[in-house]
This record gives C-alpha cells, structure tokens and sequence, in this order.
C-alpha cells in the first residue's frame, strides 16, 4: 500500500558535479512509503550517485533532498539519525571484515541506538534466521560467498528498522549462481512492505517486483511510469535503444 | 694493531651494555612518544579543514626532508637561545626532542597510510548505518587499520635504533658513544665492531620479530 500524501524522500532539482563532470543534471522526484522503485539505465547515466544522494554519502552540488519531510544537511549531526533510518546495500557488500557476521548486524544498534546487547543478539538472530544464515552466526565475513556477504550487508542495515532501503546494483559483484538468492530477498523485503529504491540491471527482477520504474540516463530522469509502461511501452527513443540492448 | 675485539669486549662489556640499553631507551622513547604526536599529526593531515592538513603536510614533509643530525643541532643549540628559560634543563633532553618530532613525522605517515589503506566502502557502509564519524574510525576503520599500522611502527623502532646513534655525538649515553669513551683510552677501531655486531643483532632479531606479528595478523585475515 503506497501512502500518496507526504512522499518519504523528495528530491528537488537535484545536481552533482564531480569536478567538470555534470553527473546529475537537475532531477526531482518523489519516493512515497511503501513504493517499490527500481531505477534502470545506462552505466554512468548517474543512477547510482542519484541513489547515493538519497543518504547524503555523496553531498549534491547544487538542489535538495527531503527526508519524512525533513531538508537533509550533510553537515549537520543530524544527518546520521536520518542515516539510521535510510538503510543502504552496496554492490561491493561492505561488510565489516574484522567483526563476525553476528556483530556486523549488532554494531550499530548498540552503538547508535543504545539498544540492549542480549536484545540486539536476539534480533539478530531472527533476521539470520529469515535469509538463511543463523549457522554462520560466529563466523567472520571472509567464510562468506558472495551472496551470502550481500545477504548479511542487507540484514545488517534491516537491523536499524530502516524506513527505506537502497540497494545499489546489489547483484552485480555476484556470481550468477549466487544472484537468485539475493534478488528472493529483496522480493520478501518488498513484499512486506518496505519502502525500496533499487539500482539495477536485472531488468525481470525491475519488472517483477517494482510500482514504478525510473530510466535514468545522462544525469535525468528520461522517463518514468509503471514497470508495463516502461518496459512494455516506453515513450522515449533512448528508453527503447536501451531496452532493445538489455532485454 | 692493540688489543683483539674480543679482548675488548671482554674488559669492557658492561659500557656495551650500558650503551645497548641506552639506544633501546633512547628509540623507545622517541618512537613511544613520536607515535602520540604523530597520531595527532595523522588526524590533523586526514582533516577535511584545510589549514590544519596543510599545517601537518608541511610539518611532516620538513622533518622528513631534512637530515636528522642538521634537526638534532638545531634542537641543541637554538631551543637554549630562542628559550633561555629551559637553560637549566638537561640538554639530554633537547636532542630527545629532536628524535621525538622526527619520529612522530614519519609515524604520522604509517598511520595516515594505514588508515587510507581501509577501502571507503567500511566507512561508507558504517556511515550508511547511521554511525557517527567517530564511531566510525573507531569501530570499523582504526582496527582494520592497525594490521598495516603496528608492523611499520615495529619497523619504525628498528629504524630509530640505528638513527639514535647521532646521539652520541651530544654525549647522550647510547650505544655509538661508547666509542668515544673507549677512544679516550687508545681504542680507535675494536669498539666500532662491536657497535656494529650489536646493532645488527638488534635489527636482526627485532626484524624477525616483526615478520612473525605481521604473518599473525594476515592469518586473522
């Protein structure tokens, strides 16, 4: 159920540069709760700094983002109570190497959130237990596949009770063996309600599971609309090069 | 020709000992204390503020550009006149500093290097949790960090164990200035040996040392 009265992330002309180069050319969009958005595109079109503003780990060079409503400033202390609530999964995983997957997921809710240790444990535990890896509870990270890693980086920030989660191509550093897995995580995630941004080239997965589906490319949203829409019917001549590429 | 080596280093061991413990006090001291500064030169140089990683850039490139003798001189000799206050201080301690300041910029490049050798992905990753920046270097960064930190300290050390010898030559009672005593008594080139096998056992056994806690650490990995 999208909630379409005060959207969960807005972002108001958004821009980038990194130095010379105009990454985000000015984009403004609105995410509402409960929305499944998955943002496909060329590779350097900018889907992954647009989703990486969304938290502010990259700072926009110019525009706004409105987090529950509320102007996010890179700068100010605030912005990692926000963060807490921001939950994000990167495609190199990112998990903490020298904790065990056990206190990769408790860290921080003990740390920032002055959670209970035994409670943060149980909590764990049960969200180990939900993808599949309650055995590899005391191990470290470097006894990990791949998608297992991705499995734990997405139940690590699931443990701050996140009110959105972005996931930036969380399937391309996978073997392909390994990618049903994750994706089937993600669904459940998405199913259950959480509101979910996703960067990605699993075009099925993109149709599957998404309400609405973002093309961006060359900095800009070129075009948006239902996964049907897009996929089935797009408007744009750089929507259609692009799918005819990838499909 | 004089006395043999070992005739020398029989009669005289115990100012070879004392000069033995003296360069390991003397290094201790300079690297123990040189890493305290350096960790703050460290933070200064990684700061996003730029006078403060400009102030720490410059200070670390002076003491690593210029020789460590010219820096002990000038410690020596301008401190007494620049603060004629500390003319009662033990002058001992003025070439300590020397060893200290040049210690602590070459230590705030291990740990810069450490730190920067963690991939931006740990504290993106903790950042995105919503971890505070220090919380962040603490938890996630400086123990990832300290695998490639302790091992080049270690180094560090073995280093300033040779360094400290210019000691000596401000009558601070470390290993080279035995010589010097033992020259006052017609013993030119026995006692130069002697230093020399000292300092190379130390260097060796310490270097061993450090390959074993560096294997350790890449095992924990």
């Amino acid at each position: 159920m999208t909630d379409m009265t005060t959207p969960l992330i807005e972002t108001k002309d958004l821009r980038k540069n990194f130095n010379d180069l105009e990454v985000l050319k000015g984009i403004s969009e609105k995410i509402y709760k409960g929305e499944v958005v998955c943002i496909i595109g060329p590779s350097g079109g900018g889907k992954s700094t647009f989703l990486r503003c969304l938290n502010m780990l990259e700072e926009p060079t110019g525009g706004e983002v409105y987090f529950e409503g509320e102007k996010l400033d890179p700068k100010s202390t605030n912005i990692d109570l926000h963060r807490q609530k921001i939950g994000m999964v990167f495609q190199q995983f990112n998990v903490f190497p020298h904790l065990t997957v056990l206190q990769n997921i408790t860290l921080a809710p003990t740390l920032e959130k002055k959670m209970p240790e035994a409670e943060a444990k149980e909590m764990a535990l049960k969200l180990l237990e939900q993808v599949g890896l309650l055995d590899k509870a005391n191990e470290y990270p470097r006894k990990l596949s791949g998608g297992q890693k991705q499995r734990l980086a997405i139940v690590r920030a699931m443990a701050m009770e996140p009110d959105v989660m972005l996931f930036d191509e969380p399937t391309s550093a996978l073997d392909p063996e390994m990618v049903k897995g994750v994706l089937e995580v993600i669904r459940k995630l998405a199913d259950s309600g959480m509101t979910c941004v996703i960067v990605t080239h699993e075009m099925g997965f993109a149709k599957e599971v998404s309400d609405r589906v973002l093309f961006i490319d060359d900095g800009m949203i070129i075009e948006k609309g239902t996964p049907e829409e897009l996929f089935d019917n797009p408007q744009n001549e750089r929507t259609r090069e692009f799918l005819s590429q990838v499909l | 020709m004089g006395p043999s080596i070992l005739d020398v280093f029989i009669q005289y061991w115990p100012l070879f000992l004392k000069g033995t413990l003296g360069t390991l006090r003397y290094a201790f001291i300079a690297v123990g204390l040189g890493s305290i500064l350096g960790t703050f030169v460290a933070f200064m140089h990684l700061s996003k503020n730029k006078i403060l990683s400009s102030i720490a850039s410059v200070y670390a490139n002076i003491l690593r550009g210029t020789p460590l003798l010219v820096q002990m001189y000038i410690a020596y000799f301008f401190i007494p006149i620049v603060l004629p206050i500390l003319n009662s201080v033990d002058k001992e301690v003025f070439v300590l500093i020397a060893l200290i300041l040049n210690s602590s910029a070459y230590v705030s490049e291990i740990i810069r290097g450490g730190i920067n050798s963690v991939d931006s992905g740990q504290s993106e990753a903790a950042r995105s949790l919503g971890m505070s920046a220090s919380h962040t270097m603490t938890k996630i960064i400086l123990p990832q960090a300290i695998k490639n930190i302790l091992p080049a300290l270690a180094n560090e050390y073995i280093a300033m164990i040779k360094e400290t010898s210019m000691a000596g030559t401000f009558m601070l009672y470390e290993l080279m200035y035995t010589r010097t005593i033992l020259a006052n008594k017609y013993l030119s080139w026995q006692p130069l040996f002697i230093i020399a096998g000292i300092y190379l056992l130390l260097t060796m056994v310490l270097t061993t040392l450090v390959k074993k806690l560096e294997e350790r650490f890449s095992v924990s990995d």
